[in-house]
Order: C-alpha cells, then structure tokens, then sequence
C-alpha cells in the first residue's frame, strides 16, 4: 500500500496535483458549507452540531486528493484505462454537492434558476447531506484500494 | 328607445358604483399600509419590531423555516446578541421570510402572519425554530403542525385555521421573497445591519457572534 503511494508521489507534479486538489476543495467546501465565512471578516466557525459534517468533508477531500493523482498516474504512466478515474471523480463530486447548496450561499439562486425542480433537488441534498457523503466516502475508499492492487500489479509487471 | 336608455342608465351606474368601490377600496388599503424601510430595505411586509424600536441599530433578517443555518443561528447566535444588544436597547430586529426551501416554508411563514393577527408572531417564530426536524418538507411543518403549533401557545383555534387555509397572507410572503430577491440575496440566513446613519452590512450565512459583535460595535 505505502509502495503503491510511494511509487505515484515521488513524481513531484502528483505531490502538485494532490495539493491543489486538497486545498481548492477542501477550502470550496468549508466555504460553501459555512464553516468558513470570507465577508466581512475571514472566519472559520464550526457550529455545534456540525463536526461530523465537518469531519466527513475533511476525510472526503483527502481521500479525493490521493485517489485523484493516482488514477491519473495510472492513465498517464501505464496507459491504463480511465473507467476508475472517472469512479473517483464522481465520488469526488457526488460527496462535494452534498448539502451545500440547502440553504448556504448560493442555495436561493439555485432555487431561482431551476425553479421547482432546483427546490426539490435542494430539498434532497439538503436531508441526505451526511448518507451521500458517507457514501462518496466508501466509493472513493473502494477506488483507492482498487486502484492500490492494480498498481502493484501493474508496476510489478513493468 | 327608453329601453335603450335605461340600459345605458343601468351600465353608466354600475361603472360608477365600481369605480366608487375601487377608490374607496384603495383609499382603506393605503390608509393601512405604513411604508417601513430599514436603510433601502423595505420591511413593511416583514415581521413585527422585537426590541427597541427606537434602537439606533437594525438587523434585517433574511430567512426560512426549515433552514438548518437559519436553525443554527437562532440557537447559537441570536441569544448572545438579544443579551447584549437587543435587551439593551442597542438593537432590534426584523425578519423577513424568504421561505424557499420546500413546499412547506411557505406555509410556515403564512402561519407566523397568522399568529401575528393574534399579537404573538414571536412566541409562534421561535416555536417554528425550536420544533425544526432536520429533514425538509418530512412533515414538521405541514399545516397541521402548524395549527397544532397555535394551539399550544394558547391562540385561538377557529381563527388561525382559518386564517392559514384561507391563505390569507400568501402574497405578503411572496412580496418578502421578492424584496430578497431585489436585495441580491443568495441565501438564508443573510443579514443586513442597518446603522444609524444608514450604513448598510451584509452578512450572509449563521456567522459567529464574534462577527456580529464586530460590526455591531463599529456602528453604535
């Protein structure tokens, strides 16, 4: 497993890569979350009763940051196929739309742009925030192990 | 030829009754109808004043029933700020429904109105915000839990039920979520601190009390 982490990360552009992933979500995500607020002061604030919201982004954005890279190691350096990126970037976007945009930021505009079916979908995002995150969450562990074995694999092979 | 002109009598009369009706109708809604504006907010269809009104501070607030932040910020925000600024007279506040979040918010701001007919909008507000379940539109704040909501503060029943069926504040709602709109806002909660001198700050989401206390402090 370490091998497998070793072997993509010691390339420095995959370290890049992870890093602005890590950083551009993580930070979207507290934003649009509201656990961290830009006017009109810049403030990081965890309400009681959101830590759990806040510890599953922080887990789905690192777990988003490793995968990520390592897939696309797999398509760039071994030619592999791109069925388990596209896993992991849909885990990835699934886990990040999850319940920030109810009543957040940029939840009426939403609203005023689909109309009904922008407030159901929000309605929805908004109830199932916590399962869909945990789901993303299983979906991209799935990725990394999967993709952990076919690296070791594939790497023994070349 | 008579015939004709009495119909022409009948017709010119009723044009001139309505026209009548329509004027004297207008004349008693305008004569109700205060303007109240905070800053460039108009706040007339909002909710009562609570605090001072004479405070030199105003906070708009912008939000829905079933809002999980709006939720998060009555409960962990707004009790520092009614202990610090708005007991004091420093402060009062106004809220304003932009009631978007399900099919039910809507219903829950008519049924506020409602309770406001009967001179407790803010006893029925904070039962809304202290009953909200975590699920929209699950059925918490279906009308029926709302009715029962009016009767255990004691409202009277026959009244409320027939105000809220009746839909009776269904455009005053509306009217809110339109000044929102106007006002550019994004999302609930969104405050907007009115101080004395017109200076207008907008804060958009359940932000701390630290936040609050900042630009309060640098307005008084």
């Amino acid at each position: 497993m370490t091998h497998s982490l070793k072997i993509v990360f010691s390339n420095y552009s995959y370290v890049v890569l992870a890093s602005v992933i890590f950083i551009t979500m993580l930070f979207g995500l507290l934003v649009l979350s509201e656990y961290i607020f830009l006017e009109p002061y810049i403030i990081g604030h965890i309400s009681p009763g959101m830590e759990l919201g806040f510890t599953l982004i922080v887990i789905l954005t690192t777990l988003s940051a490793v995968v990520i890279p390592m897939n696309i190691y797999r398509i760039n350096i071994l030619k592999k196929s791109k069925r388990k990126v596209t896993g992991s970037v849909f885990g990835s976007f699934v886990g990040s739309i999850a319940g920030v945009c109810s009543c957040g930021p940029i939840g009426f505009t939403v609203f005023s742009t689909f109309g009904s079916v922008g407030a159901t979908g929000l309605a929805f995002l908004t109830n199932y925030e916590l399962p869909i995150r945990i789901a993303a969450i299983a979906l991209l562990a799935v990725a990394y192990f999967t993709t952990v074995k076919s690296l070791k694999i594939e790497c023994k092979i070349i | 030829m008579v015939k004709k002109g009495l119909l022409f009598g009948i017709i010119i009369s009723i044009i001139v009754v309505g026209v009548i009706l329509v004027y004297f109708t207008s004349s008693v809604e305008t004569a109700n109808t205060d303007v109240r504006l905070h800053g460039t907010i108009s706040t007339t269809m909002g909710s009562p004043i609570i605090g001072s009104p004479s405070a030199p501070i105003t906070i708009v607030e912008f939000g829905d029933y079933q809002c999980h932040q709006c939720y998060n910020w009555f409960h962990n925000t707004k009790p520092s700020i009614f202990q610090n600024y708005v007991d004091i007279g420093k402060v009062n506040l106004v809220f304003v429904d932009l009631a978007f979040l399900g099919r039910d918010s809507p219903k829950a701001a008519q049924a506020s109105y409602c309770a406001e007919d009967q001179g407790k909008y803010w006893e029925y507000h904070n039962q809304l915000y202290i009953s909200q379940e975590s699920k929209i539109d699950n059925g918490w704040a279906n009308s029926e839990r709302l009715k029962s909501f009016a009767f255990s503060l004691g409202l009277d029943s026959e009244l409320f039920d027939s105000c809220l069926d009746s839909g009776k504040y269904a455009k005053r709602v509306q009217t809110n979520i339109a000044e929102a709109k106007k006002f550019g806002v994004s999302g609930t909660p969104t405050f907007f601190i009115i101080g004395p001198n017109g200076q207008q700050e907008k804060l958009v989401g359940a932000q701390p009390f630290s936040v609050f206390t900042q630009v309060l402090d640098s307005m008084i």
